[in-house]
Formats: structure tokens, C-alpha cells, sequence
């Protein structure tokens, strides 16, 4: 089918689809993404901007609301910050005429680059509100990286309360990270003298743990990283998110 | 992405300006590439990336095989700071290479207040700021864009310019530092002496030596070399239909300045208001057919998935088949809900019609330049708008529902008086009066007329090119005057700082004796000026004192007619005793009919052209 439509232009593309019968209901279409390399520098806002036009270049028929100013409705799930990498997102977009899945990742995948791609497109089963634990893969390279540095920072990240200063809408507040911490691994990793972090943090809306806030507490109780940056840096990888039962999400 | 500047990004504001990775950029091969081209733009990525200018060159670069284009721009005070600290020289976008390590650095020169930027991305990349100074290792430095037209305040610090539009200079340029290098026989200075003489259109400032008088005039510019020539010829396109088409765009994923399709519809303007360099040095005027541009805008709009197409020229209403352009335009974009907005439009051509047109998926804000205040000045500067024409045309905004108009005005405009400022307020209060004479308004709504008054600068290639800018204290008195006749709550007044408009009128007729001051500016951490918050004017009176620099020389005197202006070494098309005549008419508050109507002898039409309104033009 599609390689039938590539001699047509998107525009004649996008009016062939449109010719098709209108969908009953808009259709959900869940879409999984990687977010890596340069792209990690791109906040939520500048993302969702991007993949408006995206879906445009795709011609997918995407469901626009009705009213005055008709606008499509795209749908993220847990909040990543800027600077993180992740090969784990979602996105949940609706669509008013007839595309299979495989399709839509197609022409969506055709647009983008490398560093942001569709991994899985399905039709969704479950909710944004199940997700729950949300696994990343941290890298620290710091002055004096050892064994016993990791099993320091392994102290500090397990030893309840351990009090930091979370910024919310309504204001700052203190709170215990320790309980947001289901499952912590480290370890120094001789090769490459770094310090490499497994961990599984709560990603519920309401007590939602961004990894950077471990990184704030290990600068702060381990004193690392307070150098040159040529030197000392680290990064964050979302590697998935679960439901409450440690089921991976989907 | 460069892994060095990778480790910083975490730490300064906005890093998606360096982050790179964008989609539709051009990667290739380094072994592969003969020569490799930094294209700069000494501002931020923002406004960079918006520039139609510079989307196109690259196009045209990347179109040769051999030749690999990249984008630089300027970074914002914290990575500057961030880099320095870490000595991390300025990177290119695509391979994150440093500039040092490029064939050729071209700058794009938009606007005076941004060649402290050049200089400071200069220095970041670590390259010497003299052209004599860097050796036949280093790049090339080439210079573009109007500010090119009088490049001499920069041209110690450039090996060559291109006068004039670049889709055929730059390529040719990179063949011929190409065969030059592949023949063995590359040597800068010999680069520099065959561009000069074979390529037309190129102006390599050491080639020639300037002399002065005593009063400080300038008195000759004599070529060193008696091969090349003794005038630099501007370049045109002749054919717009057939020129080079970008049809592919690097998309940003941050905000830019003009995040949409740029369908650039003709180049030139029939207009010729006196005080406007755009509309000389860009003459003559040369159309697209509208079936050519409707093509162009399916294309651009496939490749980016924007939805909204802005038609640019410096007058849109002025291209002779808009309502042809528009129709076509209408039959795909609603339906994909891509919204057209018309920037630069005229009072006088502003219709029900055309307001329909472009109040589609959104509505479009409402912008005119009438630039003066009453008919007497307006005839002065050839605007050739009428109160009438603004009246007409507002009430035709406020009739589809719109309450709010902006307007823009200039002032310290050549024989202005206060009458012609307080002749600002008063145009200002007639749209006001203009709402509530409108029948069908939107009654829900107050009218908010916002009036943005900007400061005349005298520049090269217009008729008023020999006046004297207004000094800053009889700007400043204006600006206050004006304020004063404005009561209304429903008209805002706003005015650009005339500090900046000072500087900006020194750097515009300026010579090569500025480059001192320049250096020092660079050396002393000038750059961004065009920010508000970086602009400092006592610093820059400081920098040009200590560089025996007398500011009201090049700003505030009325230049002599038979005097040797530092751009007499460029042809813009344009003639120079056109622009006299030009200046002897607004003295006589004459208007001289649009291009259209007559010509008026400018002497562009001997460039040629296609699709243009000279009548004269040869092909």
C-alpha cells in the first residue's frame, strides 16, 4: 500500500486519506518513543511543538478538536527533564481515519531523525495513570571514583530520611526521597573508572521522582562533582516504566 | 553533538540552541569534501535559524558535492562564559568541528549592531581579528548581506565580500578555492587577487588603499593591483523563477523568530522611500510567477509540516499578481489548516478582500508604517500614503472584528519639525475616531492603537544618505514632545532608544578608521548590542573616545555632495546621481511616482531581470 502511495505527493497523500469514510469514534493510537543524544536538551513543550508538525509531514489522519481553534490532541506520559535521555516514552495521539499501526510508525519514523524514533505503535490497552515505577540507568564519572565510593553512595541513597528540597507548583517543600526508591544498584565499573547506577523510582503523578534529585543528593553527600565539567559529568537513561505490580507498562 | 560541549549544556540556559541533531540538516562526509564552509550568523540561534538568507546559501553550498556548508551562531553571555572557562573553541552545528578547522567562515551582515557579534565569534573560534593577521592556514573570512553595501567599518577584519545575492558568488568562490588548492597553487594572497579579478562581485578590501584629506574626508581609493576593478559590480539573480529553491528546511526543535514556511515572493521594491536602503540596494525589482511560487509553498510546507506560510518581499501587496498568488495558495492550505500571513503591508493596497484571505485557520495582527506624521513629511520621504489610505484601511480591520492596530513612524527625519511629531499623535487619535465611526465594530471591545516610533539613521545608497542624524538630545526631545501630546489611554506609545540608533548611524557610514574601536569593543567583551540588555551606550562612547574617534563625524554631519563617500567603491545597481536628484526632491516635497507608474531613471535596470517593472531593462 505504501509503496503504491509514494508516487504521490504528501499533499495528494493527505487528500487520498482524508477521502477515506470518517472513523465512528476518534481512534487512540499509542505510540513509544527514544528521546536520546541531542534531543535530551529539548524540553517537553519544544517536543510536543516538534511532533505537531511531525504528524503533518507523516500526513496522518489526526483528529483535530472542534471549535474556533482546531487543534490536534497529543497526549505524554511521564515527565522527562531536560537533559535526560530515554528509550522508554509515550505518546498517545487520535486519528479519525482508517491507518494501521505499522503505518503510522512508518511515516512517522520517515520524518525523524535517529535520536527520536518510534519504537512501537499499538492500539492501547491500559492508562497513563497505571504507570507507577519508572527504571533508569545512571553515569557518573567523577574524580576518585572507587569501590568504596559506590558503596558510600549506596549508603546515602538507602539510609531513610534523606531530606531534600522539591519544587512543586505551590511551592517548595522538604521530603524523604529514600521511600521513592524501590530498587537501587551500584557500582564502580573498573575499565572506565566510573560509577554506574540502576534504579527504580516511583513515577506516580503525585510522587513522582526525578532522578536529578539522586544526583543532588550524592553532590551534596558524597561531595562529588563540584569540578570541571570536561571532567566530571553524568547522564540519565529511562530504560522503562512499570505498572504498581512490576509489570512493565504497555 | 561535540561530547565537550555535551558536558556543559546541563549548566546554561536555553541549550537546545547548541544541541544540534535537527532534522533536515546535511551531514557528510569530511574525507569526501573538498571544502568546508562555517556559514555564520553573529546572533542567536533563534534568530539565525529564521533567516530565509541564510536557509537558501546553505541549500546552494550543500548543492556542490564537494563542499560541506555548516551553521554557527553566536552563543548566548552564559555559554560564552561556560566555553571560556573551558576553553572550548566556537563549533560548527552539523560535525561540532571547530571553525578554525573550516575552508571558509562566511558572515552573514544583517545589521550593524551585530558586527561586534562577528568579531566576538571570531575570538571564540580563536582565530586572529585582522585579515592580516591570519595565515594561508587559516579560513577564509568572506562577508555578505546589506551591510556589505558599506563594509568598511569591518573590512580590516575580512578577506573578501560579496556584494550583492549569493546563490552564484559563494559556489563560485568554493570552485575556485578548490581548483586552486587541487592545482597547488593556493596562497591567500593569490586566492584573494584571482577572486577579485575573476569573480564579479567580489570586494577584497586589502586590495585597495585608502587616502584622506585633511578635514577628515575621505580622498581616494586607489586598487593595488591594476587588474582588478576600480568599482565592485553588484550581483543579481536575473530569473527568480529558475534561481535556486531550498527544498528542504533544518528544522529547529526549539522556538525560533519566524517558526514558519517563508515563501519569498519577489526582491526589490517599486516604492523608493528615501530613507530606505532595502529599497535601493535590492533593485531591481524581479518577480516569481505565482504557479512557480504555489509549487514552492506545497513543497516547503511538505518538508516542514509548518502551519503557516508568511509571503515575504519587503511590500507584499505590491506584487502584481497577489490575489492570483492568494487563490492558489487558498485551495490547500485551509483544508490543512495552514494559516497565510502577510507581513509588510500597505495602507493603500489593504482591501476587505485581502483581509479575508489571510484571516483564515488564525487571525493575523495588523501592522502599517505609515513613518511620518503628516502629509508634508510623508511627501519628504516619498511615502506616498495618504491619512485617507490609513483611515480606509483600519476601518476595514476594525470592520472584521479587529481592535487593535499597531503603527510605525520614524522620527528625526530630514526638515522635520515638531508639527510633523505632533501630527504623530494626531494620526494616532484620527484611527481612534476611525473605530468609532465604524458601524459594524466590535462593540464588546475597546480600540488600542499602539504607536512605535523608531529614529531616522542616515544609510548608504539611500537619498538621504548625506543627512545628519538628529543628536541624541534632539531625539530625546522629540520623543519626550510626543509623549506629552498623547492623553488618549487607548493609544500606547513606545519609541526604540535613540542611543542604539546613534551608535547605529556611525557604524553605517563609517570607514575603515573604526576598526580600532571595533578591536576594542571586541577585546573589552562587546557583543549582542542589538540586545537591549547588553547595549551599553557610555561604554561604546568610552571605546570610541579611546580610539580618537569623533562619533558626530560619521552620525550627526550633513556630508558633502561632491565628497568621496566610503561605499563609492560599490555600484548597488542604483545611481548615485539618481540619489541626488532623489534628495533635491524631498527638499522640494516632491513625490516621485512608484516603478510601476514610471521610471524614474534609478539605473538598476541595466542589471537586467526577468518578471521586473523596469521598462528599460535589457536581458
Amino acid at each position: 500500500m505504501l509503496s503504491q502511495s509514494e508516487k504521490l505527493s504528501k499533499l495528494e497523500e493527505k487528500k487520498r486519506i482524508l477521502a477515506l469514510p470518517e472513523l465512528e469514534r476518534p481512534r487512540t493510537v499509542r505510540l513509544k518513543f527514544r528521546k536520546v543524544g541531542s534531543l535530551q536538551y529539548i524540553s517537553h513543550l519544544d517536543l510536543q511543538r516538534t511532533f505537531m508538525r511531525v504528524l503533518t509531514r507523516a500526513c496522518l489522519p489526526v483528529w483535530y478538536t472542534k471549535g474556533f481553534n482546531p487543534h490536534a490532541k497529543l497526549v505524554f506520559s511521564t515527565p522527562l527533564s531536560v537533559g535526560a535521555q530515554s528509550e522508554y516514552e509515550f505518546l498517545d495521539l487520535r486519528i479519525d481515519r482508517e491507518m494501521s499501526t505499522e503505518e503510522i510508525m512508518k511515516r512517522l519514523n520517515r520524518e525523524l531523525t535517529e535520536e527520536l524514533q518510534i519504537t512501537e505503535a499499538y492500539l492501547p490497552k491500559s492508562d497513563f495513570s497505571e504507570i507507577a515505577w519508572a527504571t533508569y540507568e545512571i553515569e557518573i564519572c567523577t574524580e576518585h571514583a572507587s569501590e568504596a565510593l559506590a558503596e558510600q553512595m549506596t549508603k546515602v541513597l538507602t539510609t531513610a530520611p534523606l531530606l531534600l528540597t522539591k519544587r512543586t507548583k505551590a511551592g517548595e517543600k522538604e521530603i524523604d526521597i529514600v521511600p521513592l526508591i524501590h530498587e537501587i544498584k551500584i557500582r564502580f565499573n573498573e575499565n572506565d573508572a566510573t560509577i554506574g547506577i540502576s534504579a527504580t523510582l516511583s513515577a506516580t503523578t503525585g510522587e513522582f521522582l526525578n532522578p536529578e534529585m539522586l544526583i543532588t543528593a550524592l553532590k551534596r553527600e558524597c561531595s562529588i562533582m563540584s569540578g570541571d565539567p570536561m571532567k566530571e559529568w553524568y547522564t540519565i537513561l529511562r530504560t522503562s516504566v512499570m505498572k504498581a505490580d512490576f509489570t512493565r507498562f504497555r | 553533538m561535540n561530547k565537550n560541549v555535551s558536558n556543559i549544556l546541563k549548566a546554561v540556559s536555553k541549550p537546545g540552541r547548541y544541541s544540534g541533531g535537527e532534522y533536515g540538516q546535511i551531514i557528510k562526509d569530511k574525507s569526501k569534501v573538498k571544502a568546508r564552509f562555517a556559514f555564520c550568523f553573529p546572533d542567536t540561534y533563534e534568530i539565525g535559524m529564521s533567516n530565509l538568507g541564510v536557509r537558501i546559501l546553505y541549500g546552494v553550498l550543500n548543492r556542490e558535492e564537494d563542499v560541506w556548508c555548516e551553521r554557527v551562531y553566536d552563543p548566548w553571555l552564559d555559554m560564552q562564559e561556560k566555553m571560556r572557562e573551558h576553553h572550548l573553541p566556537l563549533c560548527a552545528c552539523e560535525s561540532g568541528d571547530p571553525l578554525s578547522e573550516f575552508d571558509m567562515i562566511g558572515f552573514t551582515l544583517q545589521y550593524e549592531m551585530s558586527y561586534t557579534n562577528v568579531l566576538n565569534m571570531l575570538d571564540l573560534a580563536g582565530l586572529p581579528l585582522r585579515q592580516s593577521e591570519r595565515d594561508d592556514s587559516m579560513p577564509i573570512v568572506i562577508g555578505g548581506g546589506p551591510c556589505a553595501y558599506n563594509p568598511e567599518p569591518v573590512a580590516d577584519f575580512f578577506d573578501l565580500f560579496n556584494i550583492g545575492e549569493g546563490e552564484e558568488m559563494l559556489p563560485e568562490l568554493c570552485r575556485l578555492y578548490i581548483q586552486m588548492k587541487e592545482e597547488g597553487r593556493y596562497t591567500k594572497a593569490e586566492y584573494l587577487h584571482e577572486a577579485a579579478r575573476s569573480i564579479e562581485g567580489i570586494y577584497v578590501p586589502s586590495l585597495y588603499q585608502v587616502s584622506y584629506n585633511e578635514d577628515g574626508t575621505i580622498k581616494e581609493y586607489t586598487p593595488i593591483y591594476d587588474d582588478i576593478p576600480t568599482t565592485i559590480h553588484k550581483r543579481i539573480i536575473k530569473d527568480m523563477d529558475t534561481a535556486y529553491f531550498p527544498e528542504k528546511v533544518v528544522m529547529p526543535y526549539i522556538e525560533t523568530v519566524h517558526d514558519r514556511v517563508m515563501l519569498e515572493v519577489f526582491r526589490g521594491c517599486i516604492r523608493g522611500c528615501r530613507f530606505c536602503q532595502a529599497g535601493m540596494i535590492y533593485r531591481p525589482v524581479r518577480e516569481k510567477s505565482p504557479e512557480v511560487l504555489n509549487e514552492q509553498a506545497k513543497c516547503l510546507f511538505e518538508a516542514t509540516g509548518y502551519d503557516e506560510i508568511s509571503l515575504t518581499s519587503l511590500s507584499i501587496s505590491d506584487y502584481t499578481q497577489l490575489e492570483e498568488l492568494c487563490n492558489l495558495l487558498l485551495e490547500w492550505t485551509d483544508e490543512n489548516m495552514v494559516s497565510l500571513s502577510l507581513p509588510s503591508l500597505r495602507v493603500d493596497s489593504f482591501t476587505k478582500e485581502l483581509m479575508d484571505k489571510i484571516a483564515t485557520v488564525r487571525s493575523s495582527s495588523l501592522t502599517f508604517a505609515p513613518e511620518a506624521g503628516t502629509q508634508r513629511l510623508r511627501d519628504v520621504i516619498n511615502k506616498n500614503v495618504l491619512e485617507e489610505d490609513l483611515l480606509r484601511a483600519v476601518k476595514v480591520a476594525f470592520e472584521a472584528g479587529k481592535n487593535t492596530v499597531k503603527l510605525y513612524f520614524m522620527s528625526g527625519l530630514p526638515t522635520e519639525t515638531l508639527d510633523d511629531i505632533a501630527g504623530i499623535a494626531e494620526l494616532a487619535s484620527h484611527v481612534i475616531d476611525a473605530y468609532y465611526q465604524t458601524p459594524n465594530r466590535n462593540r464588546a471591545k475597546k480600540p488600542q492603537v499602539t504607536i512605535s516610533v523608531s529614529c531616522f539613521i542616515p544609510k548608504p545608497f539611500t537619498p538621504f544618505q548625506w543627512e545628519a542624524q538628529d543628536t541624541f538630545d534632539q531625539l530625546a526631545e522629540k520623543q519626550e514632545y510626543l509623549g506629552s501630546k498623547i492623553t488618549d489611554k487607548k493609544i500606547r506609545y513606545t519609541h526604540h532608544d535613540a542611543k542604539v540608533s546613534r551608535i547605529e548611524a556611525v557604524l553605517a557610514r563609517g570607514d575603515r578608521r573604526l576598526a580600532p574601536a571595533l578591536e576594542l569593543a571586541c577585546k573589552e567583551g562587546f557583543c549582542f548590542d542589538s540586545w537591549d540588555e547588553c547595549f551599553d551606550y557610555d561604554r561604546w562612547i568610552s571605546v570610541l573616545e579611546r580610539t580618537g574617534i569623533d562619533p558626530a563625524f560619521y552620525a550627526n554631519r550633513v556630508w558633502g555632495l561632491d565628497e568621496v563617500l566610503p561605499w563609492d567603491i560599490i555600484d548597488c545597481g542604483v545611481s548615485k546621481e539618481f540619489l541626488r536628484k532623489e534628495r533635491d526632491r524631498a527638499y522640494a516635497e516632491a513625490t516621485t511616482p512608484n516603478c510601476r507608474e514610471k521610471c524614474s531613471g534609478c539605473g538598476a535596470n541595466k542589471m537586467g531581470g526577468e518578471r521586473t517593472c523596469c521598462p528599460k531593462a535589457k536581458n
